[in-house]
């Protein structure tokens, strides 16, 4: 059983600029959260579900292991 | 400020008002009839629950003017979560009140005006402070 604590990073804030500088906004709207939810995601102060963490891969057109990543 | 903590403001200070204004209603309470303090502690709800609806318009009305963008409300999952965190604290606050009540009326003579009181105000104050540890959470 694993039972040390992960910690879930992201590569949203860099995907974001590297997709025509999409806004916090524009990527929530994609999404369906509000732009307090992607701060926080981007700042890994939340942690998202599977399912919204899909949604954030397929908004970017990329696997859902390349945009959220255990830090090693 | 951001729209979750504007509108978690105007909750407090909705309720807060209303506490006031119950507290203010019922200095005489000694006097008063188990019907008369109901009839104070119902008005107070209600009042309550007018001001955080006028509060929410105004404050998002003031908040449109003064940014000049609509912002809309979207609840999701992160939402939900800080909902349920709030509703353990203020559940938890409210049923160690109702239990201290009900051994304050059965043991300590308590009356059942005073109880009546003290069930609803700490139901008020629950309410706060699940209301405050959403806006540690939004902060």
């Amino acid at each position: 059983m694993i039972k040390k604590k992960i910690h879930i990073e992201n590569a949203v804030r860099k995907l974001r600029f590297n997709n025509n500088e999409m806004t916090q906004q524009e990527l929530a709207e994609l999404v369906g959260v509000s732009r307090q939810t992607v701060v926080a995601i981007e700042k890994y102060k939340y942690t998202p579900s599977l399912d919204l963490a899909f949604k954030i891969a397929l908004a970017f057109d990329m696997e859902i292991q390349e945009v959220f990543f255990i830090k090693q | 400020m951001n729209i979750k903590i504007r509108n978690t403001l105007g909750e407090i200070t909705g309720a807060s008002i209303a506490m006031i204004w119950m507290y203010s209603n019922l200095t005489n309470v000694v006097n008063m009839t188990i019907e008369s303090i109901s009839k104070v502690l119902a008005q107070g709800i209600g009042i309550s629950i007018i001001l955080i609806i006028a509060l929410h318009i105004i404050l998002n009305i003031l908040s449109s003017i003064i940014t000049g963008q609509y912002e809309k409300d979207i609840d999701d999952e992160r939402d939900k979560i800080f909902e349920l965190y709030a509703l353990q604290v203020s559940s938890a606050i409210f049923g160690i009140s109702i239990v201290a009540t009900l051994v304050l009326l059965g043991w300590f003579n308590l009356t059942i005006s005073a109880g009546l009181i003290a069930i609803t105000f700490s139901g008020f104050i629950a309410s706060i402070v699940s209301l405050l540890l959403k806006i540690y959470l939004y902060r």
